[in-house]
């Protein structure tokens, strides 16, 4: 929670309340039951592609192991990025990932002990603890800077986007769908701001 | 002959046996008693029939409670096993990272290790590894489908054998796929399973389409029941739901117990049930039987009597029992003695006077008849009392009746040894067995014995008897004839002057069958018209012609001739047909007067019998109204012997004629038992000489002074006088010198027809002018 609240302004800042501009893209995203579905990651390949330069997320690279949970729950970093993993619990943790963009262990580190991680290929990691099986935690590898990730209302705002036709991905750790994501493609006009509702198919509660 | 005879007796049998109480009643309580306990047996036998099946059934909830622990507990370990292999960090990275052999090895070697029959990883994508072989692709399907849907444990049908899976979910942290185990439920598993049950209920694993046919119709979700029969055994088919893998292709365990095996656990019990029914019902006929022969015995025996008595025997019970039916053997032997006593009373009213007590003319018949029958001669005595009636009339009845008494008893003192009997009124008639010579003195002394005088009620009457008697067998062979045959000399000695015994002759007979038949003949005279009135002139000696005629009767039979009034005229007053007779003579009479000149009267006898019935004054009447006679013109002669019986009674009789109008006169005056008094009584208008003193007149000297006294005694008394019998002109003479009114006879004139009359007027009237 507190997290939450710290990242706060960064979230409001991306979404831009209260009035959107020409580029904007607002999804809101819901379960196939209509509720709103929260840390959806949701990249934009915009029409002319994406702009060279580097790619730098307001929300930082830090996944913090603290009260036995990763915090954040799904954090968005920018391919060849390094995440630090600090640890603030008194326990120590054993962080792993099997996923294919990166295989990796951080073994038994304790107290305000922190490694590092670079990540060097796109696509989604799913941290694990060794130690707490009930920890879990993920980490989406984009290559594009339009990424972000539903609030607790399940709503995105993407902004910026060049007119034309977007290829807009949206990723979930529990979607019931192959590499738990799904493609859509939106239009977005020249002026004025697309508003859309994403429904989305998840895993009963894993 | 015999066929009938056994045909009776048959249906006789069959009767008594159909009407017998024993019977009935034993039927009755032994049908009631089967019939209880056949119901007994019945609801016992369905209420043992129920526990049996809610036993069964209870113990088929109580397996399928079983089967569901045991199975939970296979799934415990099953999946136990199944997470120590998921959650081994090693697995889980070579499941992260996809390398299929580590997966199989660890598979394989934790199947061994716990002994399961299957192990398998299904990745949470569908892809599959380990035991697969085994596996068709739908099964693959289903199994992955209910993983998937989240159920991680079940029943699952796989070839043709039931499973037991258990799955356990691998994460690495995400859900990658799941470790999959199953054990083979064969058979034997299940039957060792069942003998943990009380009762082996034959558990079986079927899907539901291979349930036995009155199960099918479950969804699989619910208990269904069935009973079938099979091999003979009734059946309890149960098919319960369990925790299927795939709740499309759900499996049933089957559970089933024979009722038929239930029930032959209870069959001692009803087979001792029945034993003691039949028992109890045998017992309870016997029972029934010999309390209602008990009851039914004093019954038959007052039947046997009542049919004895009403055949005339004398029939008692014996009374045995104080209750209803002794009260009524009681009641039924005194019912019997009171109407053998009444019996006895009516046989002896049938057979014996009233009032005497001696036997009557029935039994008198048969006691004749008896000794007729034994051969044995007898005298046969019928009598009666001379004056009887008289003494009735001037003592009365209760007098009468006690004379009648001592009557009875001085013949029975008389007559020892002899059978006295009353034949009615004052007749009575004894039987001896004497000969011909003793009866002579039995009926001298009977005479004897009741001419001495008897003291009645304070009163000394004096009657005799008269005796008829008839022997036997000469004077008839039957009690019919013998009693005729008395009567008949009765009769003789009574007209024999009384107070005497006659014996019966063959001649009496031949007299009384003439007399009969004159009767008959005379009951035919009046209506046939045979009588006719002859008319005698009388004389007027002072007037010097006819001054009267007397009417005489005159009888022509068809065949008899003339018949004298001399023979007829007692048996018309002893048969009573004098009545009609007399009442014929009256009217005509009166009728043929009435065609003669004025001073011409018709003078008409009457006869005692005639004189003292109570009809006489109005024929009179009737004849006078009739044919317009003057009363004084009617002159009725009556004889001094109406004066012997009554004399109160003949001198109100003579008045009350006279009060009509008529004249009367005296006939036959001077014979009998004349008795001057009587003229003093009684104001005749004529006296008659009789002829007898006429005859004597030219014999005796004395007679004509008779003749004198009585017409001197007459003119006194202002009677006139006529002589009857005047035969010649002598006595004439002699008649006219001694001053007598009116003479009648062949002298003057012989009766002559009514037609001749007036001739005879008119020569008369001629020979008068002449002189």
């Amino acid at each position: 929670m507190r997290i939450l609240l710290s990242l706060l302004p960064v979230a409001t800042l991306a979404i831009g309340i209260p009035a959107a501009r020409a580029g904007d893209l607002d999804l809101k995203i819901v379960d196939a039951a209509g509720k709103p579905v929260s840390d959806a990651v949701v990249t934009v390949r915009p029409a002319g592609g994406v702009p060279a330069g580097p790619i730098r997320f307001p929300w930082g690279t830090t996944m913090v192991q603290e009260n036995i949970a990763f915090a954040p729950h799904v954090l968005i970093v920018p391919v060849g990025a390094t995440v630090r993993f600090p640890n603030h619990d008194k326990v120590r943790h054993h962080v792993y990932s099997f996923s294919k963009p990166a295989k990796f262990e951080i073994k038994l580190f304790g107290k305000d002990e922190t490694r590092s991680y670079t990540f060097k290929s796109v696509g989604a990691v799913a941290l694990g603890c060794n130690i707490h099986d009930q920890m879990s935690g993920f980490i989406k590898v984009v290559d594009t800077p339009f990424a972000a990730k539903s609030n607790a209302a399940g709503q995105v705002r993407i902004a910026g986007l060049a007119a034309g036709t977007a290829q807009v991905t949206i990723w979930h750790p529990q979607m019931k769908a192959k590499d738990n994501e799904q493609l859509i493609l939106v239009s977005v006009p020249g002026s004025g701001s697309v508003v859309k509702s994403a429904a989305v198919a998840l895993r009963a509660g894993r | 002959m015999r066929l009938p005879v056994l045909q009776r007796r048959y249906r006789r049998a069959v009767l008594r046996l159909r009407s017998a109480l024993t019977v009935k009643m034993t039927l009755l309580y032994g049908a009631m008693f089967a019939a209880v306990m056949g119901v007994s047996l019945y609801a016992t036998r369905s209420a043992i029939e129920r526990y049996a099946d809610g036993a069964i059934r209870k113990e088929m909830t109580a397996g399928s409670a079983l089967f569901d622990r045991m199975t939970a507990l296979q799934f415990r370990q099953l999946a136990q096993a199944g997470t120590v292999l998921a959650s081994d960090f090693g697995f889980r990275e070579a499941v992260g990272t996809g390398d299929a052999p580590t997966i199989g090895s660890a598979l394989n070697s934790l199947k061994r290790r716990f002994g399961i029959d299957h192990a398998l990883f299904v990745g949470v994508d569908g892809s599959m590894a380990g035991d697969t072989r085994q596996l068709a692709a739908t099964e693959m399907t289903q199994l992955y489908d209910a993983l998937d849907a989240g159920r991680e444990q079940g029943i699952v049908r796989w070839g043709s054998h039931s499973h037991m899976v258990a799955a356990a979910p691998v994460r690495a942290p995400m859900l990658t796929g799941w470790v999959v185990f199953a054990n083979n439920m064969r058979t034997g598993d299940l039957r060792q399973m069942a003998r943990l049950s009380a009762a082996d209920l034959h558990p079986r694993l079927l899907p539901v389409a291979a349930l036995p046919a009155g199960l099918r119709a479950t969804s699989g979700a619910t208990t269904a029941t069935d009973e079938v029969t099979r091999g003979g055994h009734h059946m309890l088919v149960q098919a319960r739901p369990v925790e299927n893998l795939v709740p499309s292709a759900p499996q049933m365990l089957v559970l089933e117990y024979s009722l038929t095996r239930a029930m032959a656990a209870y069959s001692p019990i009803l087979t001792a049930l029945l034993l003691f029914g039949v028992i109890g019902t045998l017992l309870a006929i016997w029972g029934a039987f010999v309390m209602s022969r008990s009851l039914a015995r004093p019954i038959v025996a007052l039947e046997k009597a009542a049919r004895r008595v009403s055949s005339g025997e004398h029939a008692e019970v014996k009374v045995e029992t104080r209750d209803e039916v002794g009260r009524l053997a009681r009641s039924f032997n005194l019912m019997v003695n009171a109407v053998e006593a009444r019996e006895r009373q009516i046989a002896h009213m049938a057979f014996h006077d009233g009032l005497t007590g001696l036997a009557n003319r029935s039994l008198l018949r048969e006691q004749i008849a008896l000794a007729l029958q034994r051969g044995d001669g007898l005298a046969l005595f019928c009598l009666d009392l001379d004056n009887f009636k008289s003494v009735n009339d001037t003592l009365g009845h209760p007098t009468g009746d006690a004379l009648l008494c001592d009557v009875a008893a001085r013949l029975t003192e008389t007559c020892r040894g002899g059978f006295v009997a009353r034949l009615g009124g004052d007749e009575f008639a004894v039987i001896s067995a004497d000969g011909a010579g003793h009866a002579d003195q039995t009926g001298r002394a009977i005479v004897n014995a009741l001419s001495r005088p008897f003291q009645v009620n304070g009163h000394r009457i004096v009657t005799g008897a008269s005796v008829g008697i008839a022997l036997a067998p000469q004077d008839g062979d039957d009690a019919t004839s013998l009693l005729k045959n008395a009567d008949l000399a009765l009769y003789r000695a009574k007209q024999d002057g009384k107070n005497a015994h006659r014996f019966f002759e063959e001649a009496m007979d031949a007299e009384a069958q003439a007399r009969r038949a004159m009767e008959v003949d005379l009951h035919d005279a009046l209506r046939n018209g045979e009588l006719e009135l002859h008319f005698r002139p009388l004389f007027g000696l002072s007037q010097n012609r006819v001054t009267a005629f007397e009417a005489l009767l005159r009888w022509q039979h068809p065949t008899r001739g003339m018949v004298s009034p001399i023979q007829f005229i007692p048996l018309a007053e002893e048969t009573g047909l004098i009545i009609p007779i007399g009442e014929w003579v009256i009217h005509e009479a009166c009728r043929v007067a009435s065609t003669w000149p004025d001073h011409i009267r018709v003078a008409v006898n009457v006869s005692p019998v005639q004189f003292r019935s109570s009809t006489l004054n109005g024929i009179v009447l009737q004849a006078l109204a009739r044919s317009g006679l003057a009363p004084q013109r009617l002159e009725l002669e009556i004889t001094e012997s109406l004066f012997i019986d009554n004399v109160e009674a003949t001198l109100a009789s003579l008045h009350s004629l006279r009060a009509l109008g008529v004249r009367v006169a005296l006939d036959d005056f001077g014979t009998g038992y004349s008795s001057l008094s009587y003229l003093r009584s009684f104001p005749f208008d004529k006296l008659k000489i009789d002829r007898s003193f006429i005859v004597d007149l030219l014999a005796h000297e004395g007679a004509t002074a008779i003749i004198r006294a009585i017409t001197t005694l007459a003119d006194a008394l202002g009677i006139e006088t006529t002589a009857e019998g005047v035969e010649n002109s002598d006595q004439l003479e002699i008649l006219r010198a001694e001053g007598c009114g009116q003479i009648q006879g062949y002298f003057f004139s012989k009766p002559i027809p009514a037609r001749d009359v007036s001739a005879l007027l008119q020569k008369l009237d001629r020979d008068q002018l002449a002189a």
